[in-house]
C-alpha cells in the first residue's frame, strides 16, 4: 500500500479520533438540543409574510418571530419583483426594529428645540394636541399654512395623506418620492405623465446609463432577478452594458462597463443614436408608423427645421464624442451595434443623467434610443406599468376653508415640467419669509437636517415654524427639533400596502403586517391621521370616513378582487401559468369568497398581475396625434425663450479658476447598503457597508492609486474633503475603480459618533429649470 | 449517507453582500467596535472577498462569496489539539465552541483563512440581544469560530421531516446564505444525490475550486466563465 | 557573611573557595539588579491578568495574524534550551575534557528556560481555563499534541540531567555547614560519594547524556513540525525539523557564551571560564552560523527557484518588502557578526563572544519573527487581504517579563547551587594523568598499522 505524506497523518490519527470521539458527541454544540436537554421549552415560532419597506423596492419578506420577537427576515419566494431575495438592508431590518434610537412614546418638548427636553405624553393626548393647534389653523382660515413634508411614500399611506391636505386645504404637500424625472420625459415625448417601467427580465440588452441597477436605484432586486434567472428557469439571460462614471459594483458586474467623463452620458447616448442612424440600424418601421421629429419638417412660420436625424447626424459624430465623452470611437460603435442586436434592448436612465442642469434634455437624449429601436410596449423593453385596480378612497370633501388655501398654491412653485413641490425651494421660501407662512410643518419619513444638501437652510427653516411635529419613530436630527413627537409603528409592526415601484412594470401590491406588538406608547401614523381627522370633524372627517387603517386596507382590496384579472403571489409556475391563461383571456377565480381571498392576501403577502397587453396602442402614446415625439412642441418651446435647442450640446461653464485650488472632481455615490442618509447605520451594515474589506464604520472617499501617489497618501490615510461648500473628515481608500484626479464619495454615512458626512453638502446644488430638479436635495 | 456540499455560480453573483448579513443574522455572529474592526477582528463567516486588477478605466474587480470550504480533507481538523474541530460523517466541519482552548492552530492550517477568533467576548447590547436566533450558541471569549453550513438547520429540518414521516427534501435544509442570495448564485445540497441541484451543477464546466491543487478536496464549488 | 561562614569558606579547598562564595555572598549590584528585574516580572504579570481578564483582545494579533509575540518567543526559549542539555550531553558523550566547567551553567539555562519557553503557548490561548483539554481530549494527530509530549518529556529529562550532577555538588553543601542543611540534605538525597554511588553517578549521567540527545532533537524538530504541517507559505518545509534544531543549538551555545562571560565577570569565574572555553565555544559558535547560512540559504533558494506566487508574496515581502529590516537585521546577527567575529582567533575573546552571542540571540529571536509574522499576514489564498501587526504593550510587557524572570530565576539559582561543577572540575583534575595516557591512545600507532596491512595482505 503506498501512501502519500498527507494520508499518512490521516491514518495515523485514525486511531486517536477513536479515541476521542466519545467526547466529540458530548460536547455537541447546536444549542437546539442543548437546550432541550436542559428542559427549556422550544420558542414558539411563527413565520409571517410581510414587506420590507426601506426602500423603493418592497421585496416580499417573512419574519420568522419566536416568542413574539422578530428575530429574522429572509425573502418571500412568492414575491413575484423578489423573488425570495433580499439585499442586505432588507436583512438588516431587525436592527432597525430593536434599534436603540427608537422613540417608544409620544412627547412633548419642554425645553427649548433641539435640547433634549422631553415629557412623555399619551396616545391621546399627542392627538389632541395635535387635532387643537391644526384645528386652530384652520379656523383662522390659513389651511394652507400646513405643509407636510415627506420622504418615498407610495400606496395608501400616500393617498391618505393626499386626502387629508387636500381636505385641510392645503396644497403645501413637500414629498420627495424619489424624483428622478423620467415622469417628465414620458409626459413630453409620450403624453403620459407616469414613470417608464422596464421589462429588464425579457430584455436582450439592458444599457444603463448611470443608473446604479444592482446598488440602489428603484429596485436592485428587480434588476438582480432579471440578471441572475435566480429560479434558475433558463431563460435567456440579459447582457448588462453599464455607463458610468466610475467602477461602480453594477458596472463590475455587469458584463461591460463604459467609462465616461462626468456629465457626458447624453452626449454618449446621441452618439449612439448617431451610429444606428448612420448605418441605418434602427427600427425604421417603428420610426416611420410612431414617432415624430425623426425627418426634418417645416414649422409654422414655413422654415425649414432640422429633425432628430440631422441633428444627431450633424452634432454628433463619434470622433467628437469620443473627444467629450472619452469613451473610444470603436466602443461607441460596438455598443451601437449591439443596441440594434439586443432583441430587445432597452436603455436605462439613471436619476443622476437627470439630475443636472440640463438633466431633462440628456434624459431625452437616453430615452430617443429606445424609440429608435422600438423598444417601447414590447416585452423586454420600456412598458407603462399599471396601478393595481385598488377600491378608491372616498371623494374628498372641500369645504370653503379648504378650497380657498388650495387655490392660493404651493409656496414653492413647481417649474414648466416638474411636479409638485421641491423640497428645498420650498425651505428656501419658509426660511426667507415671514413669521406666519407656514405655521405647522408635519414630518413624515423625512430627517433633512441629515440628508439635505443644505442642511442651514432647513435649520432657518425650522425656526421660522412656530410648530413641527415629527412622526419618526427614531431620535433623528430634525425630530430633535420637532415640538411634538407622535411616533410612528415600524413596518414590523404595522398594517400597511406597499405597490412595488414604477420601474416594475406590473402592478404589484404587497402588504406589510405586525409581525412583532408593536410597543405601547407609539402609534401608527395612518391611525393618527384618522384620529385627528375625525377631531378636525366637518368635511375633513368626511374625507376621511375610516375607523381604522387595516379595515380600509381591506376595503381597498376588494377592489382587487372585483377586479377579475391577477392573483395571488404564487410560485414561478403558478405565476406562469396565469401569465399564459390571462394572455389568452381567461381569468379563474381562485377564491370563493373575500375573507378566502384576504385571508390568502395576507399569508402569500400581496397580489399581483403579470400579464402585460402589448397590443394596447393606449400605451404607446397618449398625444393628440397617437406619435411619440422626439422634439416635443412643449419642449422646443420652452427652450427657445432660452435659445437653447434639442438635441445640440453645450460644453458646461469651465471651471479652470477654481481647478487650481480644487484640483479633484467630487463623484457622490448612494451605497447599496444604506436606505438614505438619516439613521445611524445599522451596526451590522456599518462594519460592512461596501464591497471593500478593510473599509468600516468610518466615512471613506476612493480615490485612483495614480492621484494619492500624487499627493502622497495612502491607504487607510486620514483627510479632509474640501470644497467652497464646506469640509468633512474621511478616510482615504485607494481604488482604480475610481479615475484619476476624481474623488468618489459614498454619502449617507456617520462618523461612528453620529455625525452626519456628507459630500452633499460639498456640491453646488445645480438646478434643471425646465424641472425644478436639484443636482442634490 | 449525504455529502453536504454547495455550488457558487460567480456568474451570477453581484456582490451585493446579503448572504454574508444573512449568515450574521442566522448564526449570531458579533459585530466588533469601530476600534476592533480598525485591527482586523471583524466576523464574517461568510465573506465576499474581493480582487480588484487593471488601472482605470481597464478595472476588473472578481468577487467571491467565501463561507468555509468544508473540506472532505480539512487540515484544520488535524491540527487541533482537543478535536474541537471535527468533521462528521456528512462531510460537515463542525466547532466544539466549549472544548476549543483558543490555540487558533486551526486558523493558521485553514489554507482559505475562514476562522474567526472571538478576541475578547462578544458584545450583545440590549438592542440586539433581542434578535438573536435561539437555535445558534453565542460563543465565548477565547474561541475559534467559523461557517458550519447552518448545521442547526439540518438537525431541525432532520426533526421536522421525521415527525412527519417522510424523507429529507432538498428544500428542506438549506443555509441561510444560499436562501436569502438574491440572484439564486448559492445553490446547496447533497453532493452525492443526483436529484440535488448541487450534484449537476458541480460538474458543469465552468465549475472549479479554491486552491484545488492542496489536496483539501473543498465541498464549495464556484461556478465562472472568467479564467 | 557571617564571619564562621567565612572562616569555614577560608578552610576549604581552592575550587570549593571560590565555586561556593557566591552562594553565601550577595553583592548589592546582585540586589538591585534582581529588583529591577523582580519589577519587570511583576509588570508582566500585571499584564497578563489584563489578559486573561479581557481576551486575547488586549494583544495585537489579528486575522490572519493569529499568532505572534508569544509564539516567537516560544520558539526562541525553547531554542536556548538546547544550550544545556543537548550540548553539555554532546560534550559528555564526546567526552570533551572542556566541557567541565561550563556544563552546569548551560543545563541550568536549560531547565529555566523550558519552563518559560513552555508558557508561552499557554499564555498565547484563549482559553486558558480549559488547558487541560489537552489531556482530556487529546487528538494525536495534533503536532501541537506531539509538541506537549515532547517538551514535557524534555523538561523532566533535562531536570533530571541537572539534578544527577548536581548530587555530589549539594552533598558538598550539605556537609560544609555554609548553609541551612534542611534543604541539601533532602536534596542530596543521601549522598556520600561512596565508590558505589559513584559509580551509579556516572552510569546515570552517561545514560541520561544520551538519552537526552534525541529528545532534545524530537523537541525542536517537533516545534518545526507545528509549522510544517500547514500548508503555509515558507512553513510547509521539509527542512523545518532540522533548522529549528540547528537553529536552537545554534542560539543555545550563544545563550552559554553571554552568560558565561557575565557570570565569570560577576563572580570572578575567569580561572574557570578560559579563553579556551571562549575559542572553543566560540568555534562552535562558527561552525553553526555556516550552518545556519546554508540552510537558510537552501531554504529561501528552494522557495525562490520553485517560484510558487503564494510562497513569492512571502519570499519578496521579507527579503525586499514590509519585513526587510528585520529579515536583514536577522542575516547580519545570525551569519555575517558571528562569522566575522568568530572566524579570528583574537575576537574568539570574551568581549567578541558577548558580541557575537547577543547579536545571535537577537538574530535568532528575529528569525523566529521572521517565520512566524510574515507567513501569517500572508494567506495562501491571494484575494484575502494581507494583514498587519502591531505587538501590544501587553505582549511586550509578558515578553519582557519572560526574558526578566528567566533572568532573575538563573541569577537566584546561582544562590543556590554552584554554577561550575565542583565535583567535575576536581576529577578533572584527577584524570588529567589518564588524560594523557587516553590522548596518546587517540595517536596513529606505526607499528599497528604495518601490522593490520599485513594481515589483509594475508587474507
Ligand atoms: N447623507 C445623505 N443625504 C441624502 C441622501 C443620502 O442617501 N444620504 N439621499 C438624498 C435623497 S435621494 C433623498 S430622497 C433624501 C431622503 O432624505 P429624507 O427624506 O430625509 O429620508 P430618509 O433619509 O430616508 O429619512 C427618513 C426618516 O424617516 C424616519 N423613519 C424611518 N422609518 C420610519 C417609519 O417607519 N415611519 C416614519 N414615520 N418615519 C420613519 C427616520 O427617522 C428617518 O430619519 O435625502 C437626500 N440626502
Ligand atoms: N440602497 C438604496 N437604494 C435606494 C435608496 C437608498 O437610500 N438606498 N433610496 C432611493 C431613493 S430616495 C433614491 S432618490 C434613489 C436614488 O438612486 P440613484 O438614482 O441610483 O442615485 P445614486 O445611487 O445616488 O446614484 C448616483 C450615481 O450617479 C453617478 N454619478 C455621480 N456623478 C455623476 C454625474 O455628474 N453625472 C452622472 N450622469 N452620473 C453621476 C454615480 O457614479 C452613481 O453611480 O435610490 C433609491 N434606492
Ligand atoms: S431592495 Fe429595498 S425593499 Fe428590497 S430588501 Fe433591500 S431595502 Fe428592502
Ligand atoms: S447574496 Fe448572492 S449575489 Fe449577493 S454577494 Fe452573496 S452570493 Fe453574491
Ligand atoms: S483554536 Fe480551538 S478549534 Fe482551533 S485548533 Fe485550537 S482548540 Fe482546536
Ligand atoms: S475551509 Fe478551512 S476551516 Fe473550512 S474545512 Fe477547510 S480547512 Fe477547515
Ligand atoms: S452556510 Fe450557513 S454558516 Fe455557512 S456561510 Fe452560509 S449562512 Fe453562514
Ligand atoms: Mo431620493
Amino acid at each position: 500500500m503506498s501512501q502519500t505524506r498527507r494520508e499518512f497523518v490521516w491514518t495515523m490519527g485514525a486511531a486517536s479520533a477513536a479515541l476521542a470521539l466519545r467526547g466529540t458527541t458530548n460536547g455537541v454544540f447546536w444549542t437546539r438540543q442543548e437546550t432541550l436537554e436542559a428542559g427549556w421549552q422550544p420558542g414558539i415560532e411563527k413565520h409571517l409574510s410581510s414587506t420590507c419597506m426601506i426602500c423603493p423596492a418592497r421585496c416580499g419578506i417573512r419574519g420568522r418571530v419566536v416568542d413574539g420577537r422578530l428575530v429574522r427576515i429572509s425573502g418571500n419566494r412568492l414575491h413575484p419583483m423578489s423573488r425570495g431575495g433580499l439585499c442586505p438592508r432588507g436583512i438588516a431590518g431587525v436592527q432597525t426594529l430593536y434599534h436603540p434610537q427608537r422613540i417608544t412614546a409620544p412627547m412633548v418638548r419642554t425645553g427649548p428645540r433641539d435640547s433634549g427636553g422631553w415629557e412623555e405624553v399619551s396616545r391621546e393626548e399627542a392627538i389632541s394636541l395635535l387635532s387643537e393647534r391644526l384645528g386652530d389653523l384652520r379656523a383662522s382660515g390659513r389651511p394652507e399654512g400646513l405643509a407636510l413634508l415627506s420622504g418615498y411614500c407610495a400606496g395608501t399611506m400616500r393617498d391618505l395623506w393626499h386626502q387629508f391636505m387636500r381636505a385641510f386645504g392645503s396644497p403645501n404637500y413637500v414629498a420627495d418620492e424619489y424624483a428622478d424625472g423620467t415622469d417628465a420625459i414620458m409626459e413630453v415625448m409620450h403624453g403620459v405623465r407616469r414613470r417608464p417601467g422596464y421589462d429588464l427580465e425579457r430584455s436582450g440588452l439592458v444599457l444603463s446609463f448611470g443608473a446604479p441597477l444592482f446598488e440602489s436605484w428603484w429596485s436592485p432586486l428587480q434588476a438582480f432577478v432579471a440578471y441572475a434567472d435566480p429560479e434558475r428557469t433558463n431563460r435567456r439571460r440579459p447582457r448588462f452594458v453599464q455607463v458610468d462614471t466610475r467602477f461602480s459594483r453594477t458596472a463590475a458586474r455587469s458584463h461591460e462597463w463604459v467609462a465616461v467623463r462626468p456629465g457626458t452620458h447624453a452626449v454618449l447616448a446621441l452618439g449612439i443614436a448617431y451610429v444606428l442612424v448612420r448605418d441605418e440600424l434602427y427600427d425604421a418601421q417603428f420610426v416611420t408608423d410612431h414617432l415624430a421629429g425623426f425627418e426634418d419638417f417645416t414649422d409654422e412660420q414655413g422654415r425649414l427645421r432640422p429633425g432628430y436625424r440631422s441633428r444627431v447626424s450633424s452634432n454628433y459624430r463619434t470622433e467628437e464624442v469620443s473627444a467629450i465623452t472619452g469613451v473610444p470611437v470603436e466602443q461607441i460603435s460596438s455598443l451601437a451595434r449591439a443596441f440594434a442586436r439586443g432583441d430587445p434592448s432597452v436603455a436605462v436612465c439613471g436619476e443622476d443623467v437627470m439630475r443636472a442642469p440640463n438633466g431633462l434634455l440628456a434624459g431625452l437624449a437616453v430615452h430617443s434610443l429606445n424609440l429608435l429601436m422600438g423598444s417601447v410596449n414590447r416585452p423586454g423593453t420600456v412598458l407603462f406599468g399599471e396601478e393595481p385596480p385598488l377600491e378608491p378612497l372616498v371623494e374628498p370633501v372641500l369645504d370653503f376653508t379648504a378650497s380657498a388655501g388650495l387655490a392660493r398654491g404651493p409656496i414653492a412653485g413647481s417649474p414648466l415640467f416638474g411636479a409638485g413641490c421641491p423640497a428645498l425651494p420650498f425651505a428656501e421660501q419658509v426660511a426667507e419669509s415671514g413669521d406666519d407662512t407656514i405655521r405647522a410643518l408635519l414630518l413624515y419619513y423625512a430627517n433633512p437636517l441629515a440628508s439635505s444638501a443644505r442642511p442651514e437652510v432647513w435649520r432657518n427653516a425650522l425656526e421660522k415654524v412656530p410648530f413641527v411635529v415629527s412622526f419618526s419613530p427614531f431620535m433623528d436630527e430634525t425630530t430633535r427639533h420637532a415640538d411634538v413627537i407622535l411616533p410612528d409603528l415600524l413596518p414590523y409592526e404595522r398594517w400597511q400596502d406597499a405597490p412595488t415601484p414604477p420601474s416594475y412594470p406590473y402592478p404589484v401590491w404587497s402588504l406589510t403586517q405586525p409581525l412583532v406588538e408593536p410597543y405601547e406608547g407609539a402609534i401608527h401614523t395612518a391611525e393618527a391621521l384618522l384620529a385627528i381627522a375625525r377631531n378636525l370633524g366637518g368635511s375633513v372627517a368626511q374625507s376621511l370616513p375610516y375607523e381604522a387603517f387595516e379595515p380600509l386596507l381591506k376595503a381597498r382590496a376588494q377592489g382587487l378582487y372585483a377586479a377579475q384579472r391577477g392573483t395571488l403571489f404564487g410560485s414561478e409556475f403558478e405565476r406562469e401559468h396565469h401569465r399564459q391563461m390571462e394572455q389568452r383571456g381567461w381569468w379563474l377565480p381562485a377564491h370563493t369568497n373575500f375573507e378566502a381571498f384576504w385571508r390568502g392576501l395576507v399569508e402569500r403577502g400581496g397580489w399581483t398581475d403579470l400579464y402585460y397587453d402589448d397590443t394596447d396602442p393606449a400605451h404607446l402614446s397618449a398625444m393628440p396625434d397617437g406619435r411619440i415625439h422626439l422634439l416635443p412642441a412643449s419642449l422646443v418651446d420652452a427652450l427657445q425663450a432660452g435659445n437653447r435647442e434639442l438635441y445640440v450640446h453645450v460644453a458646461p461653464p469651465s471651471t479652470a479658476a477654481e481647478a487650481e485650488e480644487y484640483p479633484l472632481e467630487l463623484i457622490p455615490y448612494r451605497l447599496s447598503t444604506l436606505a438614505s442618509g438619516s439613521l445611524s447605520l445599522e451596526r451590522w451594515l456599518a462594519e460592512r457597508p461596501s464591497v471593500f474589506p478593510d473599509v468600516y464604520w468610518h466615512p471613506w472617499v476612493e480615490v485612483n492609486p495614480v492621484t494619492t501617489k500624487e499627493m502622497g497618501l495612502h491607504d487607510g490615510d486620514r483627510a479632509f474633503v474640501v470644497s467652497p461648500n464646506g469640509r468633512y473628515e474621511v478616510r482615504i481608500k485607494v481604488s482604480s475603480g475610481t479615475a484619476p484626479r476624481t474623488v468618489t464619495a459614498p454619502y449617507g454615512l456617520r462618523h461612528p459618533g453620529g455625525e452626519v458626512a456628507s459630500p452633499l453638502r460639498l456640491l453646488d446644488s445645480l438646478v434643471d429649470p425646465l424641472t425644478g430638479l436639484q443636482s442634490w436635495i | 449517507m449525504s455529502r453536504w456540499g454547495m455550488v457558487i455560480d460567480l456568474d451570477r453573483c453581484t456582490a451585493c453582500g446579503a448572504c454574508e448579513l444573512a449568515c450574521k443574522s442566522e448564526n449570531n455572529i458579533a459585530t466588533v467596535s469601530p476600534e476592533q474592526a480598525d485591527m482586523d477582528r471583524t466576523m464574517s463567516w461568510m465573506k465576499v472577498e474581493v480582487e480588484v486588477e487593471g488601472e482605470f478605466p481597464n478595472t476588473t474587480m472578481r468577487f467571491y462569496p467565501r463561507p468555509c470550504m468544508q473540506c472532505d480533507n480539512p487540515p484544520c481538523i488535524r491540527v487541533c489539539p482537543v478535536e474541537a474541530t471535527y468533521i462528521n460523517d456528512e462531510g460537515i466541519v463542525g466547532q466544539i465552541y466549549p472544548r476549543c482552548i483558543g490555540c487558533r492552530y486551526c486558523a493558521n492550517a485553514c489554507p482559505y483563512t475562514v476562522k474567526y477568533f472571538n478576541w475578547y467576548g462578544p458584545e450583545w447590547p440590549e438592542s440586539e440581544r433581542q434578535h438573536l436566533n435561539p437555535d445558534v450558541s453565542v460563543r465565548p471569549k477565547g474561541v475559534i469560530e467559523k461557517c458550519t453550513f447552518c448545521h442547526h438547520r439540518l438537525q431541525k429540518a432532520r426533526e421536522d421531516a421525521r415527525a412527519e414521516g417522510r424523507e429529507l427534501r432538498e428544500e428542506d435544509y438549506q443555509p441561510a446564505c444560499a436562501e436569502t442570495c438574491p440572484t439564486g448564485a448559492i445553490v446547496f445540497g447533497d453532493l452525492d444525490n443526483p436529484t440535488h441541484r448541487v450534484a449537476e451543477l458541480k460538474e458543469d464546466p465552468r465549475s472549479m475550486r479554491l486552491l484545488e491543487d492542496l489536496g483539501t478536496e473543498p465541498k464549495v464549488y464556484y461556478l465562472t466563465s472568467r479564467q | 557573611m557571617k564571619p564562621e561562614v567565612a572562616a569555614k569558606l577560608e578552610r576549604m579547598p581552592p575550587d570549593e573557595r571560590v565555586l561556593l562564595r557566591p552562594l553565601v555572598e550577595t553583592s548589592r549590584g546582585f540586589y538591585v539588579v534582581a529588583g529591577l528585574l523582580g519589577a519587570v516580572t511583576l509588570w508582566g504579570l500585571f499584564a497578563y491578568y489584563l489578559q486573561v481578564r479581557y481576551g486575547l483582545g488586549r494583544t495585537g494579533l489579528n486575522r490572519p495574524e493569529y499568532w505572534g509575540i508569544y509564539i516567537i518567543c516560544f520558539v526562541f526559549f525553547i531554542g536556548i534550551s538546547h544550550a544545556g542539555t543537548l550540548i553539555s550531553a554532546i560534550l559528555r558523550v564526546s567526552k570533551a575534557e572542556w566541557r567541565r566547567s561550563i556544563t552546569r551553567s548551560a543545563e541550568l539555562i536549560t531547565v529555566l528556560v523550558i519552563g518559560f519557553g513552555a508558557i508561552q503557548p499557554i499564555i498565547d490561548l484563549g482559553r486558558p481555563d480549559r488547558l487541560f483539554n489537552v489531556l482530556f481530549n487529546a487528538q494525536l494527530r495534533s503536532p501541537l499534541l506531539w509538541d506537549v509530549i515532547s517538551i514535557g518529556l524534555y523538561f523532566t529529562a533535562s531536570s533530571i540531567y541537572l539534578y544527577v550532577p548536581l548530587i555530589p555538588d549539594l552533598a558538598r553543601i550539605r556537609d560544609s555547614g555554609i548553609k541551612a542543611p534542611r534543604l541539601y540534605t533532602f536534596l542530596a538525597a543521601g549522598y556520600r560519594d561512596t565508590p558505589a554511588q559513584q559509580a551509579r553517578l556516572h552510569k546515570a549521567i552517561g545514560i541520561l547524556a544520551i538519552a537526552v540527545i534525541p529528545i532534545a532533537i524530537s523537541v525542536h524538530t517537533v516545534i518545526g513540525w507545528i509549522f510544517a504541517m500547514t500548508l503555509r507559505p515558507m512553513w510547509h518545509s521539509t527542512i523545518f525539523g532540522p533548522y529549528f534544531v540547528i537553529g536552537a543549538i545554534y542560539s543555545g551555545i550563544a545563550a552559554i557564551l553571554v552568560a558565561m562571560v557575565i557570570l565569570r565577570r560577576a563572580y570572578r569565574l575567569e580561572d574557570y571560564f578560559k579563553p579556551v572555553h571562549f575559542d572553543y565555544l566560540g568555534r562552535m559558535l562558527l561552525v553553526f552560523s555556516l550552518l545556519w547560512f546554508y540552510f537558510t540559504f537552501a531554504e529561501y533558494l528552494t522557495v525562490f527557484y520553485g517560484a510558487e506566487p503564494a510562497e513569492m508574496r512571502t519570499f519578496w515581502a521579507k527579503v525586499s518588502g514590509r519585513y526587510a529590516v528585520p529579515f536583514w537585521t536577522m542575516v547580519a546577527g545570525c551569519f555575517f557578526i558571528p562569522f566575522a567575529l568568530m572566524a579570528r582567533r583574537s575576537t574568539r575573546s570574551p568581549p567578541g563572544v558577548l558580541v557575537a552571542g547577543i547579536a545571535v540571540m537577537v538574530g535568532m529571536w528575529l528569525e523566529r519573527y521572521n517565520i512566524v509574522v510574515p507567513t501569517s499576514v500572508n494567506p495562501i489564498w491571494e484575494i484575502e487581504s494581507q494583514g498587519r501587526y502591531f505587538p501590544s504593550w501587553i505582549e511586550l510587557s509578558i515578553m519582557a517579563a519572560t526574558f526578566s524572570g528567566f533572568i532573575l530565576l538563573y541569577m537566584v539559582a546561582t544562590k543556590f547551587v554552584p554554577i561550575v561543577s565542583i565535583w567535575e572540575i576536581e576529577e578533572g583534575r584527577d584524570e588529567s594523568a589518564e588524560m594523557a595516557e587516553r590522548v596518546a591512545g587517540y595517536l596513529p600507532d606505526p607499528y599497528r598499522k604495518l601490522l593490520d596491512f599485513k594481515a589483509i595482505g594475508d587474507e
